[in-house]
């Protein structure tokens, strides 16, 4: 492949970003735009950024990948990210902006009224962010490698350095311009490659004789997926996303509990159509380069794919767009973590100036990057999926019985989270080290004990410790719930 | 119905304020003609927490509906396919019907339940407003 092509979007994705980084930089100045746009973001811009943020690089090649390795046992993981978002407008949306919380820390101290569950959550917060940025920067990596031949640290220290760049110089102001913007590239980058090849098959003698059946031409001996794996995945995705530290601070954004409602509906459409065509790359990759899932390199399928079935100046062309895509997802999800973690950070350690929160967000970039030079490359959509069980047996109880349930304490949420964290963590741990072969599924995929057990804590310690449910607990319940006032006085 | 007001409940916890969580948003946006003050001293009272509460448990209700009635159908996908002989390789315009199904069929069903909610939520929350506002 021509290495040009990947250098060139590689630096005109990084080149966008920057200029409308800076175009926003002019509107950012108070603490307030740093942190959450001071929510005058409408609900269109808003989802854009919520897309924008979301599909990762686990979205962009993983599931592709997967698909091309599994089939369509597979694709529950599309699904699983998609509906995650229907949970969380079901059960967070609307009170968690009425929370009036930046952070889940602000969110799960002003519930509790309790030092001590802020400081354990900002610690979840803070893992979890950097969990999700190291997977990433493994793809930043993958990307550079195939693409241009460079040398594969040159992906995740390029990603970093544009993130820290642009979160510096115009904090969240910008971001949710930046990150619109990247989810309709990412959305152009995986379709437009796909009506391209769509009509090279049909330009052949007939797309149907020559597309041979993908359930079928299976190109690894992997075993299809039990129930249990795949019950443990959906549980998960659904209760992941609840919890996910970027996902949530978006949700500030919404001038109110209704727009936040209107938000998540319109990232639902957003979710569904841009999961359509990783789902179709998998597809065609089963039938057309299953020699990519035998030799490893199945994550590289989105981006080997135009080339392979368009040769020529126009497969340069695409596989440009499809670079351009996969870099746009990287830096975008990587950045709203920064951004997200930086909050939580320089609130906890620097007192919340603005200069606080540029140090945090180098910080908390570059602690990732130190992690991904460390360890090796996994299948992305599988360590993501991964992060999305940590996620829903630490945060996600304490989330929901939070928003939901009068009588949790700061202990039980503290015990819940503890709890959670140190039985999915172990089961992480044990998995990487007994390698993916060895690793019974019980703890390849934990979400299903863990996330019962961290509600189980949670709710029998708060039982136990009803005497420390806060006095301000009904005045908290009765904002998250009740509609806001203007609405309210219109009448 | 008379309405009794118990005045103990509203000194308490207007006395406890979390610093910085109450002067907040919302307070902050309403009109100057409107009373705010008199509004969150109703939602305090006994009778405004009644109207809270069966808010609070109406849309934890059809937000567990929803969810229920999306895991069942979402369920069923593979069920059907497993129960159903020869179904999942059957083709629909040359694609096989077990991958437009999970790849693309579930999609319009997590769209109308989100829909449905939405609205459903809404409409709950316009039925508070009218309860609370009605002095």
């Amino acid at each position: 492949m021509n290495p040009v092509v990947g250098v060139a979007a590689f630096a005109a994705v990084s080149l966008a970003t920057a200029v409308i980084g800076f175009y926003g930089l002019r509107i950012s100045r108070t603490t307030g735009d740093f942190y959450v746009a001071s929510r005058t973001v409408k609900p269109w811009w808003n989802a854009s950024a919520i897309g924008g943020e979301y599909l990762s690089a686990a979205s962009f090649l993983g599931v592709a990948g997967l698909i091309l390795l599994s089939g369509t046992d597979a694709l529950w993981y599309p699904v699983g990210y998609t509906a995650g978002y229907l949970m969380l407008l079901l059960f967070v949306a609307a009170p968690l902006r009425r929370s009036g919380a930046y952070t889940i820390p602000d969110f799960t101290e002003a519930r509790l009224d309790s030092r001590a569950v802020r400081r354990v959550t900002s610690l979840v917060v803070v893992l979890v962010g950097w969990l999700y940025i190291v997977p990433q920067l493994h793809g930043a990596a993958l990307a550079i490698r195939i693409t241009t031949g460079l040398p594969a640290w040159v992906g995740p220290v390029a990603v970093v350095g544009v993130v820290c760049f642009t979160v510096v110089a115009g904090g969240m102001r910008s971001i949710t311009f930046v990150q619109a913007f990247q989810y309709w590239l990412k959305l152009t980058a995986v379709a437009v490659p796909i009506v391209f090849m769509l009509l090279a098959l049909g330009g052949g003698d007939s797309a149907a004789a020559e597309l041979p059946p993908p359930s079928t031409a299976n190109p690894t001996a992997l075993a299809p997926a039990g129930p249990y794996q795949i019950i443990s995945l959906l549980v998960a995705l659904l209760f992941g996303t609840l919890g996910l530290p970027h996902v949530l601070v978006r949700f500030y954004t919404n001038p109110d509990g209704q727009s936040a409602r209107r938000t998540t509906l319109i990232v639902l459409g957003l979710l569904s159509v841009f999961y359509l065509f990783p789902t179709a790359y998998g597809m065609l990759g089963r039938a057309f380069a299953p020699d990519l899932a035998r030799s490893g390199q199945a994550d590289a399928l989105v981006l080997l794919l135009p080339g392979r079935m368009i040769g020529g100046v126009a497969g340069d062309l695409l596989t440009a767009l499809v670079v351009a895509g996969a870099f746009g997802a990287f830096l975008s999800t990587t950045s709203g973590l920064v951004v997200s973690l930086a909050g939580v950070i320089s609130q906890d350690v620097f007192g919340g100036s603005v200069r606080g929160f540029r140090l945090a967000a180098v910080v908390s970039a570059l602690v990732p990057l130190g992690i991904a030079s460390m360890t090796e490359s996994q299948a992305l959509a599988g360590s993501v999926g991964l992060v999305f069980a940590f996620t829903a047996s630490t945060i996600c109880p304490v989330l929901l019985l939070g928003i939901w349930w009068r009588g949790l304490t700061d202990t039980g949420a503290i015990a819940g989270m503890v709890t959670g964290g140190v039985l999915c963590g172990s089961a992480m741990v044990a998995g990487s080290v007994l390698g993916a072969a060895q690793t019974p599924s019980w703890l390849a995929q934990p979400a299903a004990w863990t996330v019962p057990a961290a509600f189980a804590v949670t709710i029998l310690v708060s039982r136990a410790t009803r005497g420390r449910v806060p006095r301000t607990m009904t005045r908290l319940m009765t904002r998250l719930h009740t509609p806001e006032r203007p609405l309210a006085t219109e009448r | 119905m008379t309405r009794v007001r118990v005045t103990a409940p509203r000194s308490v916890t207007s006395g406890s304020v979390t610093p910085g969580s109450a002067a907040s948003g919302s307070a902050a946006l309403t009109g100057g003609r409107s009373a705010a003050a008199s509004q969150e001293a109703a939602e305090e009272s006994d009778a405004g927490q009644l109207f809270v509460r069966s808010l609070i448990r109406s849309q934890l209700r059809l937000g567990l509906v929803v969810a229920l009635g999306f895991l069942l159908i979402m369920l069923a996908f593979p069920l059907v396919l497993g129960l159903v002989p020869g179904l999942a390789h059957s083709t629909i315009a040359g694609l096989p019907f077990d991958w437009v199904l999970l790849g693309a069929g579930i999609y319009p069903v997590i769209g109308l339940s989100a829909w449905l909610y939405v609205r459903t939520a809404a409409r709950n929350e316009a039925r508070y407003r009218d309860l609370a506002g009605d002095k």
